[in-house]
């Protein structure tokens, strides 16, 4: 072995001479491919798995539907726009990770995506030290927008659901026996408490406010412990699973209140469809569905439904046109960035963002100071025979809400 | 009120002894900490669903597909189980933790992200008794733990084959020296496991919800259980279960639903530390 490599020293040099020349002149190659190859990344991240993934697949899916339908209209500033995804499976840490690699390794122009706040509070941060615009599709608690990161921007807003539930209740609940119920989560602590202290400040009270863990395995002492207490009508800020199991056990118990409201998880087709005919009555909030649209979108609603379901084969939900709407919002900033014939970069975004006005399906988007939307507000609707129908405001009313709910001996 | 909370943490805690007893046998003899236990309880739930929902199955029928699926699962854990070298517990953490991943990935691409109910509406149902009201669902929480837990009373000490299932668990070694056959009695473990699994599946589908990561929730469940009871002492698991259910009911009800986590975790550490061995446990500190 050492007689060969002695004998044949020198072309064993022309052989390593020439794959350290054929690797340097590859990675060349590749990098002026990748700088005129006109493709704009937009980075995504997203629960794909984990205890999120439901949530997290469906604004994937909206986002996919929003760069699709530009690209399908040659992108923009005759640039292709490329979806770089990743997954950070419901976790924090994840979560960092993920931004970091696209921020730093994938040099992603701006990132959207994030469901819950948990997971997109790390993706805030990240955004700020790149200085790469991030506008979440799904966060609600005030602290992150109070963290006045100026690349920091959102879709969704709190007070979206607070003001159109206070009013809510306070016309149609008066004098009733209020109790509301929340998850140990930041979003749902902040709606019970700015809720209570709405409700208070228009006279009434809550006469109970009872905190429990997402995921709670049985509420049949919670809802013994209501029933004693004549609770009229319930509040709960859980989540789907945590309605489903909380209706289910409602009915086994054979309690019913008077009007249950889930401002969160309840105005969703798959959870109809799981509860059946157990679900109507049940009061929630929505920011948009097939049929709600803020007025003067209806055609742009129409087309982003008919596109969606040209895809996934099914109706869109609030949650995909969430992922939707946050794509398009990054997507405009970008354009307006271009046709100023100014650098894509993350403070021109950023800036474009900032003064961003634009009609969409969910809410006629711009944003404060601090990144949050302020237009953002849903309906009240409730379930009639398997159907969403909206009851509150009067001016988008599509029809009456049915008050007490019936018993469950009198559905039967 | 109060009868409706005894009613219901009774039910609870059949609902905990149901999850976790597969779980509890299989790791009694063989040691083998099985993570993906409630990745399989859900599995086998999805498997009942999808039987129910797509196939129009009658409930009950649905049951012998989830023990089978189950089974067949099972049997190729214990196969993967069989590979692992000493320390046993902690590597079979590793594996089934990779395993669980593996399932609960699959049920999300298989069956959806979307949560899913089986909903039998006799379960609904319910009766008055001397004043409070049970319901159907409650009664087969309670029917079906009990009669669980006397069949298997009978395996593990009314037949040779419990009694060399009992040694295993005591004592693996002496067992082998003898003459019992203790890879087979961690097979036989395995396949009964499959059986508990397979039948706590359906009820899960039926009175919580099915959901591709909710099985973190029964894996949890199972290891307090399992550890509340005693290692190996099956008897212990619905006591076990009664107590924690009780205690977490009138804690929601007492202190609010809030300290319902914290008061049994206080049980918990409580019982390690008066009862290291668990409830019915009677070992040397």
């Amino acid at each position: 072995m050492t007689t060969i490599l002695k004998n044949h020293h020198g072309f064993f040099v022309f052989l390593i001479r020439s794959f350290f020349i054929i690797i340097c002149i590859s990675l060349l190659v590749f990098r002026i491919g990748t700088s005129f190859a006109a493709v704009i990344k937009i980075g995504e991240i997203n629960p794909l798995s984990g205890r999120f993934a439901k949530n997290g697949i469906e604004i994937h899916q909206g986002i996919e539907v929003a760069i699709a339908e530009v690209n399908a209209k040659g992108g923009i500033g005759g640039a292709t726009l490329k979806l770089v995804t990743r997954d950070d499976q419901s976790r924090p840490d994840v979560t960092i990770s993920r931004a970091e690699e696209l921020c730093s390794w994938e040099k992603v122009a701006a990132l959207t995506g994030g469901y819950v706040d948990s997971l997109v509070g790390p993706i805030a941060a990240v955004s700020q030290r790149y200085k790469t615009p991030y506008v979440a599709s799904a966060s609600l608690q005030k602290e992150l927008a109070a963290q006045k990161n100026p690349y920091f921007f959102r879709v969704s807003r709190l007070q979206g659901f607070v003001e159109p539930l206070c009013e809510f209740i306070t016309k149609r609940f008066k004098g009733r026996r209020l109790a509301v119920l929340y998850a140990a989560t930041p979003g749902s602590t902040e709606l019970a408490q700015d809720l209570k202290r709405c409700l208070k400040n228009r006279g009434l009270t809550v006469r109970l406010m009872e905190k429990f863990r997402p995921g709670t395995p049985d509420f049949t002492p919670l809802i013994a412990k209501l029933a004693g207490m004549k609770i009229d009508v319930i509040v709960s800020g859980g989540f789907t699973p945590d309605h489903l199991l909380f209706i289910r056990q409602l009915k086994e118990n054979k309690i019913t209140p008077k009007a249950y409201i889930g401002p969160f998880g309840i105005a969703y087709e798959s959870f109809i469809s799981a509860l059946g005919n157990d679900a109507d009555y049940l009061y929630s909030t929505c920011a948009w569905n097939p049929g709600i649209t803020t007025p003067g979108t209806e055609k742009a609603s129409a087309s982003f439904v008919n596109d969606f379901q040209k895809t996934f084969h099914r109706q869109p939900n609030t949650t995909n046109m969430h992922g939707y709407t946050s794509a398009r919002v990054i997507i405009a900033a970008m354009q307006k960035v271009l046709d100023n014939r100014r650098a894509l970069n993350g403070e021109n975004i950023r800036q474009a963002l900032s003064k961003l006005d634009v009609a969409l399906p969910m809410e006629h988007l711009s944003f404060d100071p601090n990144g949050d939307p302020i237009n953002y507000r849903h309906v009240i609707v409730q379930i009639q025979q398997g159907k969403l129908v909206v009851v509150y405001p009067p001016d988008r009313a599509s029809g009456r809400d049915i008050y007490p709910m019936p018993t469950w001996e009198q559905r039967n | 009120m109060w009868s409706t909370i005894v009613v219901s943490s009774l039910s609870l805690g059949s609902f905990y002894t149901l999850v976790a007893l597969g779980f509890a046998l299989i790791f009694g003899v063989t040691r083998n900490f099985n993570l993906a236990h409630g990745e399989l309880v859900v599995l086998s739930g999805y498997v009942s669903y999808w039987l129910w929902k797509i196939w129009a199955f009658p409930f009950l029928l649905t049951f012998p597909a989830a023990i089978l699926i189950s089974l067949v699962i099972c049997l190729g854990l214990e196969r993967l189980f069989a590979h692992l070298y000493a320390p046993l517990e902690l590597n079979s953490i590793v594996l089934s933790f990779g395993v669980a991943v593996v399932i609960q990935n699959s049920m999300l691409f298989f069956f959806s992200g979307d949560y899913r109910l089986i909903r039998i509406p006799v379960l609904s149902r319910g009766f008055h008794l001397s004043g409070f009201y049970i319901s159907y669902t409650q009664m087969t929480l309670l029917g079906s733990s009990l009669i669980i837990l006397f069949l298997l009373y009978i395996l593990m000490y009314r037949t040779y084959l419990g009694k060399a299932m009992r040694a295993t668990i005591q004592d693996k070694d002496a067992a082998a020296l003898a003459g019992i056959n203790v890879s087979a009695m961690g097979t036989l473990a395995f396949c009964i496991g499959a059986v508990l699994i397979g039948l706590a599946g359906p009820l899960y589908g039926c009175i919580h919800y099915l959901y591709p990561s909710s099985g973190q929730e029964a894996t949890l469940v199972a290891v307090t259980i399992t550890i509340f009871a005693g290692v190996g002492r099956l008897s212990g698991i619905i006591l076990a279960g009664w107590i924690l259910g009780l205690a977490e009911s009138f804690t929601v009800v007492l202190l609010g639903v809030s300290w319902r986590e914290m008061v049994s975790a206080v049980l918990l550490l409580t019982l390690l530390y008066f009862r290291p061995h668990g409830i019915l446990g009677h070992g040397e500190r």
